[in-house]
């Protein structure tokens, strides 16, 4: 059998059968399963493609497997407190984890705790990253979505605390979930909230460019590739579909008319915690709160397939199969670093360094690629296997 | 022959004249008996074509042609005649505004005073007919000749340009503002010389400026000053208001530091129900989405076009300080004679004139609006810096060396000592141009000018301005409690000097102090709204702008009380002032959502009365009101029973649209543990058993009391019960019985969703049979609510109790013959059907109950009917048709006793409609089991 190119990947809070497992997207059958405890909502993510890192739900750690050794729990990462949410960026080089109010950044080849953020007031819901790792967005049940710049938030410089660049705030209740589109900093952010709103963004400047009414809060959302269409996952079971593009898809669609079963996803009973769409836009996957992932087909919106679970579905994925997934004998490129708990590590120095350098941005630059004359060095006391010099 | 001569003579006949005789007249003498009178034509005539004149017949052409006259009184009266004219026929001024303005702009440097001042008028009058945008043409000449006014060496016409450029100032702020490089050094000629380049003045650091005196003014020098800087405030106000405006930068000095986010792109609004009905077309990325709005501040490099065309105008910080270096050491000399001209001792020093003071007022007032005019931000602080360096010396030792026994104080000793002589002086004296200035107003403006200077949180300079910033807070704070009403403006003024300071002092101390006044004005009964309204917002921008920067504000004491005031306030206020609570919530809102303790805790106390179902603010307010306040609960830490019993009765009575009710459900459904939402779950919001009761009683839509007070009325909507109504029915306002219908829904479907659905419907039947089964009165619904929830909630595997089913049977029956006696609306016939024809297709045995509960025997002959109505409404419905073949014995007996008890001699309609329906349904069940037999 050939790989797949994109499996689907979903986690219960239940955890009686698996923690988290792989599904193929066009017929559901079922590829691995990652075993021990169970994840958290928006905790599940994959790092580099090498291993899946989930948060336990209501516990202060991370399990840590890797990818292609599914029964064995490679490492338990412990926070400073109950993980929220989690995302690793799509580069492999950054974790970012809302612990409570605070966001928690980590870099990856060396475990370093590189900043806390404490902007939010109340829990982080939600965070992503844009598709090049340079911005990430996180969304808070105080009702605000705040836009940060990466380099900006490492840049070493003790005495300024890293400003988000944008607040969103024009929501009124809870934020639940973000989706953040393609383009690196010229992507558009999708907010949803328990407001009944879903809210699009620009990520450059921080502007609204649109604001969707419904009848119940949204519990998710997501947009397909080409941002065509707007997926908004409500708290009464119905998906609906919002399309952004209207004018084209008018032409296709003379001799139907829009009558209101059409632009709704309908089969779930219950919160569609979790939506997303395939790589080339054709499928939507759908968790729900009633224990079951569903497939849809966009273009006739029938449910595919459908997985029951044993608790409330907390992530359902759709992502591009990693290299490592099916090969049993591969093994990751590079060693998971301890984690550290603390921030600057190297100050408290447990004195066993050994030349290893550690680059970051210097205070001055506000983007990345603009000054290259900023380097500061910081000796670091961990072998560096990777050069930091591709994130900026 | 003959004939021809004498023709001939009679033709050239002699006629003889005589002595003594008349002469005869000849025929052509000329009749000469009549008389004539004179034509006077006292002017010449003109041409048909030369349009209107004046009284005087002069036309516009001669008018301008006489005001080249060499003799003042032509040309004085060219001009009357002009605007006379003009204001006959305003059509002409549009046709020959430039001729008119380039003549009588010469005329601005006239050496005759009334010939000046009669062009003002006109230009006053002209000026009032012609728009901007016509003028712009011409301004350039208007402006020249201006400026040849201003800067002429003869006094009474410079003084005269200056009420001409109050003329313009009135009506073309915005094309004046862009002639500042001239007007401004003009401004600077009129009230001092260039000093001589070899005096090596400059040394002292002072500019190259020095004040003239002149002593043949008709004015003393000072008022001259003051005229003169009076005109130019007014002209930098409109230098700085008509700067077009740039995005993202806002003053963030006064009260525009306040203002709310300014979203530059207009963002596309839509809701659900449009966009799936094809009106709301979305199309929400101009250029296809691929480049990002100009808006962004997101630049792969930065932008060097953007800093070098800066320069000419009148923002950067570079050119305001140039004007500013050469200005302000003459307003400080000005300064100086004002105020030590005045009185000389040093210990009454703060007294001061009317007149010193008004000169006063306005060199403060320059030097806020020169801080005001660079927009940005960055360059703000520059020039507050280089403010601070070159000046905060002089300012110190001017400005504040009287300010601690202060100004104030001069009126309040005057008003004790002798108030009335002292009135009657400034009525007086406020007569000067410029008029009479609060000393309030001047202290407050010093306090704005002198707090700009200071800078942000370094602790060197902290010590350095400690000792004026300190009479500031001294003056502010006993501004500002001391029990007397401001006016909005000195208040926003003062509010602006506090903002700053606690900004930039960074001190806890200085915050509550500070603040503790505002908040002893804030507490003050009877402010006017607009005050009220400036404190508000004043306190919420605080916390909501400078909350997570400034630790020091977040731990002030006073904006903690005051936020835990804001709940109790809201009750307070009611529905007195609708538009003062929604500015109340537009702050509980966000600090609820940020989880502030002070806030929530007093919210907590006070939630039973905001959520009140007879005044509390949820059902007086607004309908955005009630939103927020709707969302708000979202926040609340705990929702106790009595504030769920509350809520409850909220959805219910119907002062609070069904969509909001709806809304409110839902809330209450997310924040219980139940949901399944929130998975942090360390502390419980929704006890499980409220939230059960919670949705019960909103089921039901009446509390106990009121089920219990209706079992003994006798109202006019009450059925009696009788035997095809075992209940007695209270029937509803079709208004009511919709509201609780779509809040039924909601509620079937957040308990429908609950995890244990065998659990959950055990719970609910209890319910049921331990609060309604007993009841002999039910309002219908009730009725409606009970037969709607079951069927939804019943899990297959679960079997209803003997009572719940016996209770829903009755309630069924009498729901039926209800609607078939009553004339009722379709929508709520409709939805009552559909309930009774699910709760029974759904539950089987209900059915059986339903029609065995049909004692035909009993009945009189007027229910017949009804019975038989209901009987072929249930055998017409295609989903029962299966269960009614279930019980197709128990029909048939019914049907048989009917026809048996009545005894009517003809068949009525309704009997053959019954019997007729019963045939079709048995023979369409025989025919499927005909079809059944034969394969």
């Amino acid at each position: 059998m050939s790989a797949p190119v994109e499996v689907v990947l979903s986690a219960d809070s239940a955890g009686q059968l698996f923690n988290c497992a792989v599904f193929d997207p066009h017929s559901g059958s079922e590829f691995l399963s990652y075993r021990g405890g169970n994840t958290s909502s928006r905790s599940l993510t994959v790092l580099n493609g090498e291993y899946i890192l989930g948060a336990q739900l209501g516990k202060n750690f991370i399990n840590v497997w890797e990818i292609q050794r599914k029964d064995q729990l490679q490492q338990k990462i412990v926070c400073p407190g109950i993980v929220t949410c989690l995302c690793a960026s799509p580069d492999g080089l950054y974790v970012l984890a809302g612990i409570a109010e605070a966001i928690y950044l980590w870099e990856m080849s060396t475990g370093n705790l590189l900043a806390i953020l404490s902007r939010h007031y109340q829990d982080v819901s939600c965070i992503r990253f844009t598709d090049d790792s340079s911005h990430f967005v996180s969304g808070g049940k105080d009702n605000l979505a705040l836009i940060w710049n990466l380099s900006s938030v490492v840049q070493l410089d003790s005495s300024r605390t890293p400003e988000p660049c944008h607040i969103l705030s024009r929501h009124s209740l809870p934020i639940t979930d973000i989706h953040c589109g393609l383009m690196g900093p010229q992507a558009r952010v999708a907010t949803a909230s328990l407001d009944q709103t879903v809210k699009v963004w620009e990520v450059s400047s921080g502007e609204m460019l649109l604001s969707v009414l419904f009848d119940v809060g949204i519990m998710s959302v997501t947009f397909d590739p080409c941002e065509y269409f707007l997926f908004c996952g409500g708290s009464d079971g119905n998906i609906f579909q919002v399309s952004l593009c209207s004018t084209s898809l008018s032409r296709d669609k003379t001799f139907q008319t829009d009558s209101d079963g059409n632009q709704v996803f309908k089969g779930h009973r219950n919160l569609v915690t979790c939506l997303s769409v395939s790589m080339d836009g054709t499928l939507l996957l759908s968790g729900s709160n009633d224990e079951t992932v569903r497939m849809w087909d966009v273009q006739s919106k029938q449910c595919i397939w459908s997985i029951n679970h044993k608790g409330h579905v907390t992530n359902a994925v759709i992502i591009p199969a990693p290299a490592n997934m099916f090969l049993a004998d591969s093994h990751p490129a590079v060693p998971l670093p301890r984690f550290s708990r603390h921030l600057n590590p190297s100050e408290q120095g447990d004195g066993t360094g050994s030349g290893g350098m550690c680059l970051r941005l210097g205070a001055s630059t506000q983007h990345f690629g603009l000054k290259t004359t900023d380097f500061k060095p910081l000796k670091c006391n961990r072998q560096q296997k990777r050069t930091h010099f591709a994130c900026f | 022959m003959k004939t021809k001569k004498q023709k001939r003579q009679g033709d050239f006949q002699k006629i003889q004249l005589k002595v003594g005789k008349k002469k005869p007249k000849a025929d052509n003498a000329t009749n000469v008996n009549f008389r004539s009178k004179a034509i006077h034509l006292p002017e010449q005539l003109k041409h048909a074509d030369s349009g209107p004149t004046t009284h005087r017949q002069l036309d516009i052409k001669d008018l301008l042609s006489k005001l080249h006259h060499i003799n003042s009184n032509i040309k004085q009266g060219a001009l009357v005649g002009l605007r006379e004219l003009l204001s006959a026929q305003p059509t002409l001024i549009e046709l020959h505004a430039s001729a008119v303005l380039s003549e009588v702009a010469a005329l601005f440097t006239d050496k005759d005073g009334s010939v000046r001042a009669a062009a003002v008028r006109l230009l006053r009058f002209i000026a009032q007919c012609i728009s901007a945008e016509r003028v712009a043409p011409f301004f350039p000449l208007l402006s020249a000749h201006l400026t040849c006014a201003m800067t002429h060496i003869s006094e009474a016409i410079q003084e005269d340009a200056l009420r001409v450029l109050d003329v313009l100032l009135e009506h073309y702020p915005g094309l004046l503002s862009q002639r500042h490089t001239v007007l401004l050094t003009n401004f600077l000629e009129l009230i001092s010389q260039k000093r001589k380049a070899g005096t090596g003045q400059d040394k002292s650091g002072k500019g190259g400026f020095a004040l003239t005196i002149s002593t043949n003014r008709s004015v003393t020098a000072q008022q001259w000053r003051l005229t003169v800087l009076l005109r130019l405030g007014s002209f930098l106000q409109a230098v700085v208001e008509e700067r077009p405006l740039e995005e993202g930068v806002t003053s963030m000095i006064g009260l525009g530091m306040w203002a709310g986010e300014k979203g530059s792109v207009t963002s596309v609004d839509v809701s659900w129900e449009e966009h799936v009905f094809g009106k709301g077309r979305i199309q929400v990325f101009e250029n296809s989405g691929a480049v990002p709005t100009p808006h962004s501040t997101y630049r792969l490099r930065p932008d060097s076009k953007a800093v070098a065309g800066m320069n000419k105008e009148l923002c950067s910080a570079e050119t305001v300080q140039g004007f500013a270096g050469t200005l302000v050491p003459l307003m400080l000399e000005i300064w100086v004679e004002a105020a030590g001209g005045d009185r000389v001792q040093t210990d009454s020093g703060h007294l001061l004139s009317a007149e010193a003071m008004a000169l006063m007022f306005q060199i403060l007032t320059i030097l806020q609006l020169l801080r005001r005019l660079t927009p940005q931000r960055d360059q703000q602080d520059i020039l507050d810096a280089w403010f601070r360096n070159s000046y905060l010396t002089d300012f110190k030792h001017h400005f504040m060396k009287n300010f601690p026994y202060g100004l104030l104080e001069v009126a309040r000793h005057r008003k004790k000592a002798d108030g009335k002589r002292i009135r009657q002086q400034q009525v007086a004296t406020g007569t000067v141009a410029g008029g009479n200035v609060e000393p309030l107003a001047l202290n407050v403006t010093l306090c704005q000018v002198m707090v700009t200077l200071s800078l942000r949180g370094q602790d060197h300079v902290e010590a350095e301005d400690a000792d004026w910033l300190g009479t500031i807070r001294v003056f502010i704070r006993e501004t500002l409690s001391n029990g007397g009403k401001l006016s909005s403006k000195h208040l926003a003024a003062l509010l602006e000097v506090v903002w700053r300071m606690i900004v930039t002092q960074r001190s806890r101390v200085v915050t509550d102090d500070l603040l503790q006044a505002v908040y002893v004005q804030y507490q003050q009964r009877n402010l006017a709204v607009s005050v009220r309204t400036l404190l508000l917002h004043f306190f919420s921008q605080l916390y909501i702008q400078e909350h997570q920067n400034h630790p020091h504000i977040a731990r002030s004491r006073i904006l903690a009380r005051w936020l835990a005031s804001l709940p109790v306030q809201l009750v307070q206020l009611c529905s007195r002032n609708p538009q003062l609570s929604a500015q109340l919530l537009e702050t509980i809102h966000p600090a609820a959502a940020r989880g502030n303790k002070d806030l929530l805790q007093s919210l907590q106390k006070n939630a039973c009365s905001i959520y009140d179902p007879q005044e509390g603010s949820v059902v007086v307010l607004p309908v955005e009101s009630q939103k927020r306040l709707v969302q708000i609960l979202h926040f609340l830490p705990t929702f106790p029973a009595e504030l769920l019993a509350c809520l409850s009765q909220v959805c219910n009575t119907g002062r609070v649209s069904a969509s909001l009710a709806t809304m409110l459900i839902r809330t209450i459904h997310l924040r219980s543990p139940l949901s399944g939402w929130s998975s942090s779950s360390q502390d419980v919001p929704v006890k499980d058993v409220d939230y059960l009761s919670f949705f019960f009683t909103t089921l039901t839509g009446f509390s106990s009391e009121m089920l219990q007070a209706l079992q003994d009325t006798d109202e006019d909507g009450l059925m009696p019960s009788s035997t095809l109504s075992p209940l007695s029915v209270f029937t509803t306002t079709l208004e009511q019985f919709l509201h609780h219908w779509d809040v039924v829904e909601e509620v079937c479907h957040c308990l429908d969703t609950l995890g244990s659905r065998a659990q959950c419907f055990d719970v609910i039947q209890n319910a049921i049979i331990k609060n309604l089964c007993g009841l002999v009165v039910v309002p219908d619904c009730v009725c409606a609510a009970i037969l709607r929830c079951v069927p939804r909630l019943l899990d297959v595997n679960f079997l209803p109790s003997d009572t719940l089913l016996h209770f829903l049977s009755d309630c069924c029956l009498s729901m039926l013959s209800l609607l078939l006696q009553l004339e009722q609306s379709a929508r709520k016939r409709d939805a009552v059907w559909e309930a009774c024809f699910a709760a029974m297709s759904t539950v089987p045995r209900l059915l059986r109950l339903v029609l065995q509960s049909l004692h035909v025997g009993d009945l009189c002959e007027e229910e017949l009917p009804v019975l038989a109505q209901i009987l072929s409404l249930l055998l017409q419905h295609t989903q029962l048709r299966n269960h009614m073949m279930a019980n197709a014995s128990l029909l048939q007996h019914i049907i048989q006793d009917l026809t048996h008890f009545y005894g009517g001699e003809t068949r009525e309609q309704w009997l053959t409609d019954l019997l007729y329906c019963y045939s079709v349904t048995l023979s369409g069940h025989r025919a499927n089991m005909g079809m059944r037999d034969i394969y």
